[in-house]
């Protein structure tokens, strides 16, 4: 079922799921396989992008991400610099546009961009002759968390389609949630929803369906959920009066746990786990919980990126010369 | 000039179901005469029309000049050309500078330097509250006599509904219009899009379309109750047109503007997160815009007015959420609502008369300027045929914050009179490059 569709990666930048076609989200993931195969190896490094140099400008803190593709750009031999903007700079006065402008001037060949304001990976695509790849912007997407995803799924089914995940916590607040949805949608899974009405969109795309009570979610049979991590400050804002009330309400309680375990439902996480409020302690050592595969895969999948993307401008590049 | 003859010309009146070809004839800076045929002698300079529209002269409700304060993003001066290039004979100045217009001295100020920056008539409207602080009134009595013609806190809305009731009481004496920006600031905090499905894709925070409707249903009851004539700016929600209708329906003195952007676009034309179609109200759904239409062509909505809103070019390029809100429009209202509206037969020359000419006018006791003998002789002479590129050379605003920006729209406003004055004439205007059509 899963072969390999005859197609090329013509794209300079990777800023979300949505303008990807199913072919293409298929194409990342098995290229990533022989990637992951590296893993189990001595040395892990292979030479494709020796000689490039990728940017890591994160604009907002990030531990996992920013080390995933950082780790996944040293495997494929580029050279990694870090271009670290503290939050504080990012308040006006500071312009995003120059500080594009600078790094053009550098001459690297790819832009690992985080930014904690939707759609500023797009400004920075449209400056630069870099390829742009999201790493996570605002509430929009962040695609390659839900490549790793779908790696992670394929991995644990043999056909996608028709399988169901349900996607629970703060949906509104979530470009995983965005991001992934739309990514395992377009694979052909069912995606749903639950959590708080505060944290659920008064608006969301027909493939999802939005549950009201975690029963009734259960009772749609899911294949996997998906947990998201609550900002704790959140609750400042009253989208939920208590971290007590929340976990009894829309956590992983010991008795949902139970019922999960019992239907062998997979656990999803993107990390970092608030242990206590989205889950108890125990799930993180089910049998069935995937977050530490999703971890692993992350590296793959940005590996399958970055060398897709490097194909992509590379092909590009000399045809352009030999027309002018 | 004394006499001047504008001759077949299709004369676009507020009344009339379709235009009429005509002569007119204008003389000592007023309409002497609508004809199909007047003869001049031979002295009196003929200027051929040659089938054009003759519309009156637009008048723009809703003009942000940023001066004081902002002369960095427009003058009085550069915003007050910027309307003759837009064929906008008469404009109101939002109050919201830097310091705001909130004392009668301000109010002079603004006054005294239209008599010797702009050629065309400027209005002024004042604050409701000190400093547009929404805490205390401004001494609206001394910006009457000074010659405000509306009062508003524009660009926040009056959160406070007893400081809102005491204001309207108090524009009772002064048969004063109070402006509504209408906002519940609560529900809209933190937004930049439309709350829906386009703010769930773009992953932006949204301002729900009730934001909009309660502060309208609100302040029209405390109008209802205090008597006040009231007027709401920029109606974007089709929420807000049902309101708005009921309260006419009990004969409330309402009346309302919607602008040019907001019948035009709709929020899923926000594609790469384009800042220049950001503005507050934002843009709604594809079914708010096309009941915004309609409600102009019922006349739910009375007028037209652009929120011309002007911005550096570097505070639009930040990200979507700093980039401040707002777009211009004086240059492109006309030429915009030809080419998207009246071109394809959605909007009839004489209702976009009647909103942005003659219901402006109305509403702030301004004489109209109807093409009609004895009126003052404020017109545009407008080529269908033509079109307009609107790029930096065409635009007169010290800004460029528009969606037009490099495209082609159709016509062209070739002449501009003011009092019988020509202030805008484009084929002798060098700079402007006005690309014909290619039929």
């Amino acid at each position: 079922m899963k072969k390999t569709p005859k197609m090329k990666f013509s794209r300079k930048d990777l800023l979300d799921i949505e303008s990807l076609s199913s072919d293409e989200i298929r194409l990342i993931l098995d290229t990533a396989k022989p990637f992951k195969d590296l893993f189990t190896r001595s040395v892990k490094k292979v030479p494709p992008l020796k000689g490039k140099t990728v940017l890591l400008l994160f604009y907002e803190p990030s531990t996992r991400t920013r080390t995933s593709f950082e780790i996944a750009a040293k495997r494929l031999s580029a050279d990694v610099a870090n271009f670290a903007v503290s939050t504080s700079s990012v308040v006006k006065g500071e312009s995003i546009l120059d500080t594009i402008a600078t790094l053009q001037s550098m001459n690297v060949d790819f832009i690992v961009v985080r930014h904690s304001v939707s759609g500023v990976p797009n400004l920075i695509a449209r400056q630069t002759s870099a390829s742009v790849i999201n790493a996570g912007d605002g509430f929009h997407a962040h695609p390659t968390q839900a490549l790793l995803d779908a790696s992670t799924l394929d991995e644990i089914f043999d056909d996608l389609r028709a399988k169901k995940i349900l996607i629970v916590g703060d949906i509104l607040h979530s470009r995983v949630a965005r991001s992934t949805s739309r990514c395992l949608h377009y694979l052909g899974m069912k995606t749903a929803v639950f959590g708080a009405g505060t944290l659920i969109p008064s608006s969301v795309p027909p493939h999802l369906t939005v549950f009201d009570q975690f029963d009734e979610a259960m009772r749609w049979k899911p294949d996997v959920i998906y947990l998201l991590r609550l900002q704790l400050e959140r609750q400042k804002a009253n989208f939920f009066p208590s971290m007590r009330e929340y976990h009894s309400v829309f956590g992983i309680t010991r008795e949902r746990f139970r019922q999960i375990s019992d239907e062998g439902i997979y656990i999803m996480h993107p990390g970092p786990v608030n242990r206590g409020v989205e889950l108890i302690d125990e799930v993180m050592d089910y049998d069935r919980c995937l977050i530490n595969r999703q971890v692993e895969n992350g590296i793959a999948v940005r590996m399958s990126v970055l060398y897709l993307l490097h194909l992509a401008v590379d092909e590009k590049t000399p045809a352009v010369a030999q027309a002018s | 000039m004394g006499r001047v003859l504008f001759q077949r010309g299709w004369v676009v009146t507020e009344d009339a179901r379709a235009p009429e070809l005509r002569d007119v004839l204008v003389e000592n800076g007023r309409i002497a005469g609508v004809d199909p045929h007047i003869e001049v002698d031979a002295a009196t300079p003929v200027i051929d029309c040659n089938e054009k529209f003759l519309v009156p002269g637009l008048f723009d409700m809703h003009v942000h000049l940023r001066e004081p304060g902002r002369e960095d993003k427009e003058t009085l001066e550069t915003g007050t050309e910027a309307a003759v290039n837009g064929g906008i004979t008469g404009i109101l100045a939002m109050p919201n500078t830097e310091p705001a217009i909130d004392t009668g001295g301000m109010v002079r100020f603004v006054l005294n330097l239209a008599r010797e920056r702009s050629r065309i008539p400027v209005y002024t409207a004042g604050c409701v509250s000190r400093g547009r602080a929404g805490r205390e009134l401004a001494e609206i009595g001394d910006m009457v006599e000074k010659g405000a013609v509306m009062i508003t806190d524009d660009g926040d809305p009056v959160s406070d509904a007893r400081l809102l009731r005491r204001a309207m009481e108090y524009s009772r004496n002064f048969k004063l219009l109070i402006g509504s920006h209408a906002e519940v600031r609560e529900l809209s905090e933190g937004g930049v899009v439309n709350e829906g499905a386009v703010s769930y894709k773009l992953g932006l925070p949204g301002i729900p379309s009730a934001s909009e409707e309660i502060a309208i249903d609100r302040d029209l009851r405390i109008a209802q109750w205090t008597r006040a004539r009231i007027h709401i700016h920029h109606v974007s929600a089709s929420g807000s047109i049902e309101i708005i209708r009921r309260f006419k329906q009990q004969g409330l003195p309402v009346s309302c503007e919607v602008t040019p952007h907001h019948l035009i676009f709709c929020d899923k034309d926000i594609v790469d997160y384009n800042t220049n179609l950001k503005m507050n109200p934002p843009l709604r759904r594809d079914e708010d815009r096309a009941r915004l239409l309609e409600g102009l062509k019922e006349g739910v909505i009375d007028c037209i007015a652009t929120d011309h809103a002007p911005h550096t070019t570097y505070e639009k390029n930040e990200d979507y959420c700093s980039a401040p809100f707002g777009i211009i429009g004086l240059e492109t209202a006309l030429l915009s609502l030809y080419t998207h509206l009246i071109k394809t037969e959605r909007l009839s020359w004489g209702r976009l008369a009647s909103a942005f000419s003659s219901n402006p006018r109305k509403l702030l006791g301004l004489d109209p300027v109807s093409i009609r003998r004895g009126n003052r002789a404020d017109f545009l002479v407008f080529d269908p045929q033509k079109k307009t590129r609107v790029d930096r050379a065409f635009l007169k605003s010290k800004s460029c914050n528009t969606p037009f920006l490099g495209k082609d729209l159709d016509g062209s406003v070739e002449l501009v009179t003011v009092s019988g004055q020509i202030v805008l004439d484009r084929t002798k205007d060098g700079r402007n490059r006005v690309t014909c059509s290619s039929k």
